[in-house]
């Protein structure tokens, strides 16, 4: 019996043994980051998710960056800043020169040939180029330089400089070995017939599925994908002779120190804590405040965790589609904004480290914020008399109702879409919900899957959406996201006006801080007028990560780190 | 082996909890609760939320009794369901065994009428005037076929066959596998659980049931019945029902048990019911948000302990007055 009972007792250790947390990541080299959904889809042309941004920006490099420290674009594949001529008030000469070092994969060097092609892509009848052409439609033609083959000048129409080359340039010996594409002007392309030679290489491209095998596409970045198993992870590879090696003192932009980056899809914020604290993760970004609190507090994981914080210009928002007919008036879209509660969200869902904001610009930029209009307000009584400008009636069931221009009756329901799993959309909608009820405004809550909410979103199904948007302190483009020319392809809101779109386009063309600052107030103005969207709160990056990762480079621009610069620490 | 009986004390307190349950059920307000964002994650005993809140600020205690709602509302008929489906089929097959006959004819077009039944059935739920159309199709091809001297031949169902791989077939696939990845696809809604749980939760009642069916069967006095010339409906209703329904009676607080445990695991994993639906599960799920609330696990924890307890008692009590002992003690235990 004895023997019995130890060897039972055995059985039991050695069972619980297998199922104990398996060792911590030994390679010291192998940074593994929480994601919180897929990329979905990796074609350079269409970058949809945040996720998919930070991949793309591995595999493959731009002229010029980002960067939070200077609030202003550095040199990445370009040699150095990008000289400027103009040649009247709508176009502007942009010369850029990419820098000797860069190579391909294969040794051959990266030159001004690759940027025309990537340009005449990005104009590519037959491919989706819908989303470049929102972002770069600007870039009007390309000039190579007869002398030196590195040195080119984009003809813009746009003045924001740093735009002009921030985007992933294409290898042409890759996808157009045969150069069928050279003899074709970029002007040629976006505004004639195009030969049929075009539509012979959208259909090459298109038989790639880069959306899926991006590996099928070298890029000029440090690293390549290793694998990609949809909705579970993705890992890169670091290049064994990256071009950028060759530097003698490689620049930030240029710098790339983990030998793999595994990045885990844990849609769930609860299992991605867990994850972190069990060691099977290193980093997690946009952590939520209560569990960075409390983890901060505790000190078996503060021993092993570092915590970061820092300002960020992504903010949370609740976004009208103004297709709705319920939501395609601005009064209704300004009662329901008064329906948030914003600082009893930052406190509860953020801990109070954020900020709220008049709009889509960081209160920290002082020169453009316009912080002359007041912040959005709680006040239920405000939205009560807003709903009734609009034309809104109460029924005797508490509900309301009104009459289309068809004289059809309207109730207003509202559904509200929000990605599954995320605590703070959560809360937001379920305050909104508590408050719309209280005046008998019927919500619908959708917290769904992300890719499911994608589709959703393009097919313009979703009439209210809790999401995060991302911006930046040096790139201010609203064509993609409020310009009526990029309704239906990443203006999801369906708002366009003659006037947004004058402004959207003048913000764009001007280069005088001071007219700059003038125009986006007014912008700003506008926009919290129409409620397009309104802006909760600017969020503040929260970034755990294991010690043995060494300092994180951590910065307010998306997502938050800099994968390609965390210099792991080696094992003792 | 003897079983202690139920003492009627202990089945007064457990009918007491059921009887608050369903009071709460009826009586709370379906009002929309305003979250408390100022007081989100507060600990239990603090004015004016008692019992505590979740990390959205929303009152345990109101989220408590608007979920025993959802309890009533969904287990309990979801279990009527299971049961009707269940003894249904059970009764069926233990009564005709494999030698239900039927004209060729009938069985044809009832084949038809069920395979365009599952084939169309999402035209059917939305234009339900399509299912007249079909019995009306289904009934012209019985009468065409009839004519014929193939279609006047009995044939005979294999009944009990079905019922047994059809119930295997489901018992082979882990129950709460299958629902979570029904649940998963379908369009969150209270009828669509209902409705889900009934279909893969019919299979222990249907054995139940016939195993009782088939003791009932066997006895004289039915076979003295059917000499005097009653159809099989009469004897079903006459003489097997009143014979078996004490075991659908005692199964039933089992299978709400069993379906209100199924429903909190579903709702726990954020799956089958629509978010603004409160619901036990959904209160256990908040603990993932923050794993020091033990507030958050305690009462919804309490409640559904308390719950399915008195109905495990109250099934005993039912077994203890109804003396369900020679026909389904040793089918229930």
């Amino acid at each position: 019996m004895k023997q019995l009972l130890s060897g039972l007792i055995l059985l039991v250790w050695a069972g619980l043994s297998s199922c104990s947390t398996p060792p911590a990541n030994t390679s010291p080299s192998t940074v593994r980051i929480r994601w919180a959904r897929d990329p979905d889809n990796l074609d350079p042309l269409i970058v949809s998710n945040l996720s998919a941004y930070e991949t793309i920006n591995l595999l493959h490099c731009s002229l010029l960056q980002g960067n939070d420290s200077t609030l202003s674009y550095v040199p990445w594949l370009a040699e150095s800043l990008p000289t400027t001529r103009v040649v009247n008030d709508s176009l502007l000469h942009i010369t850029y020169r990419i820098r000797p070092e860069a190579t391909w994969d294969n040794g051959s060097p990266i030159l001004a040939r690759d940027v025309a092609f990537t340009l005449k892509v990005m104009n590519c009848p037959g491919l989706p180029i819908e989303l470049a052409q929102a972002q770069f439609g600007f870039i009007r033609d390309i000039i190579l330089d007869p002398q030196d083959s590195r040195r080119f000048t984009l003809l813009c129409t746009q003045q924001e400089v740093g735009s002009s080359g921030d985007y992933s340039i294409l290898p042409e010996y890759a996808l157009d070995p045969r150069g069928t594409l050279r003899p074709i002007s970029l002007e040629h392309l976006r505004t004639q017939k195009p030969p049929s030679v075009v539509a012979e290489f959208a259909r090459r491209y298109e038989a790639l599925e880069l959306a899926r095998h991006p590996e099928r596409l070298p890029g000029c970045g440090p690293y390549r994908l290793v694998k990609w198993q949809s909705g579970r992870a993705l890992t890169l590879e670091r290049k064994p002779n990256w071009w950028a090696d060759k530097l003698p003192a490689p620049p930030p932009p240029l710098q790339a120190f983990p030998a793999r980056l595994s990045f885990q899809i844990i849609p769930d914020a609860a299992t991605a804590t867990l994850a972190l604290r069990r060691g099977e993760l290193d980093l997690y970004s946009l952590m939520p405040a209560g569990e960075f609190t409390r983890l901060q507090h505790s000190p078996t994981d503060s021993a092993r965790l570092r915590f970061y914080t820092t300002d960020s210009y992504q903010f949370l928002t609740a976004s009208f589609n103004v297709r709705h007919p319920a939501l395609h008036d601005r009064l209704t879209r300004q009662a329901l904004t008064h329906l948030f509660n914003i600082p009893a969200l930052i406190q509860a869902s953020q801990q109070g480290a954020a900020y709220p904001s008049v709009g889509l610009i960081s209160p920290r930029l002082r020169q453009y914020y316009n912080d002359s209009l007041p912040l959005p307000d709680f006040s239920p009584a405000t939205a009560l008399k807003l709903l009734q400008q609009a034309g809104w009636q109460r029924q005797t069931n508490g509900s309301w109702q009104r009459r289309d221009a068809t004289g059809r009756l309207t109730p207003l329901a509202v559904q509200v879409a929000y990605r599954a799993g995320e605590p703070s959309f959560e809360t937001a909608a379920l305050q909104f919900r508590g408050a719309a009820a209280a005046l008998g405004v019927a919500v619908e809550l959708q917290p769904t899957e992300s890719s499911l909410l994608n589709r959703q979103q393009e097919a313009g199904n979703i009439d209210m959406l809790i999401s995060n948007l991302s911006g930046n302190p040096f790139l201010y483009n609203f064509t993609s996201l409020l310009h009526s020319s990029s309704v239906g392809v990443s203006n999801f809101t369906g708002f366009a006006t003659p006037e947004s779109d004058r402004l959207i386009e003048e913000i764009a063309l001007t280069r005088n801080s001071s007219r700059k600052a003038v125009l986006l107030r007014k912008f700003q103005r506008l926009l919290a007028t129409e409620r397009p969207f309104s802006v909760l709160y600017f969020l503040k990056y929260r970034v755990a990560a294991a010690r043995a990762l060494g300092p994180i480079p951590v910065t307010g621009i998306k997502p938050g780190y800099e994968a390609a610069r965390i210099r792991p620490l080696p094992l003792h | 082996m003897s079983r202690s009986r139920v003492s009627p004390g202990l089945a007064g307190i457990a009918g007491g909890w059921l009887l608050l349950i369903i009071l709460a059920a009826w009586a709370t307000p379906t009002t929309v609760p305003i979250p408390d964002l100022a007081r989100a994650g507060y600990p239990p005993f603090q004015a004016p939320h008692w019992l505590g809140t979740d990390p959205q600020g929303l009152d345990v205690g109101w989220s408590l009794l608007q979920g025993s709602r959802t309890v009533v509302l969904i287990s309990v008929p979801a279990a009527l369901l299971t049961l009707l489906l269940g003894t249904g089929l059970g009764s069926a097959a233990g009564f005709w065994g494999n030698r239900l006959a039927l004209t060729r004819a009938r069985a044809v077009a009832g084949a038809g009428l069920l395979t365009s039944g599952l084939l169309f059935w999402a035209q059917l739920a939305a234009f339900p005037i399509l299912g007249a159309l079909f019995l009306l199709l289904a009934g012209s091809l019985e009468a065409l076929l009839r004519r014929t001297r193939w279609g006047r031949q009995p044939h005979f169902l294999p009944l009990d066959a079905a019922l047994s791989a059809c119930s295997a077939l489901l018992d082979s696939i882990p129950l709460l596998l299958l629902v979570v990845a029904v649940a998963s696809v379908q369009r969150p809604s209270v009828s669509g659980i209902v409705s889900l749980l009934a279909l893969t939760c019919w299979t222990t009642p249907a054995r139940l049931m016939r195993a009782a069916t088939l003791q009932v069967a066997v006895q004289p006095y039915l076979e003295a019945a059917r000499m005097t010339g009653l159809t099989d409906l009469q004897l079903l209703r006459r003489h097997i029902w009143p014979n078996t329904w004490q075991v659908a009676a005692v199964r039933f607080p089992m299978t709400v048990a069993a379906l209100i445990s199924l429903e909190t695991t579903l709702a726990f994993l954020g799956i089958g019911l629509a978010p603004e639906t409160p619901s036990w599960g959904r209160i256990l799920s908040a603990v993932r948000q923050a794993p020091t609330a033990w507030w958050l696990v305690v009462w919804p924890g309490l409640a559904l302990i308390v719950t399915l307890l008195s109905l495990h008692v109250l099934s005993r009590w039912l077994q203890d007055r109804m003396d369900v002992t020679n026909t389904s003690n040793n089918l229930l235990t």
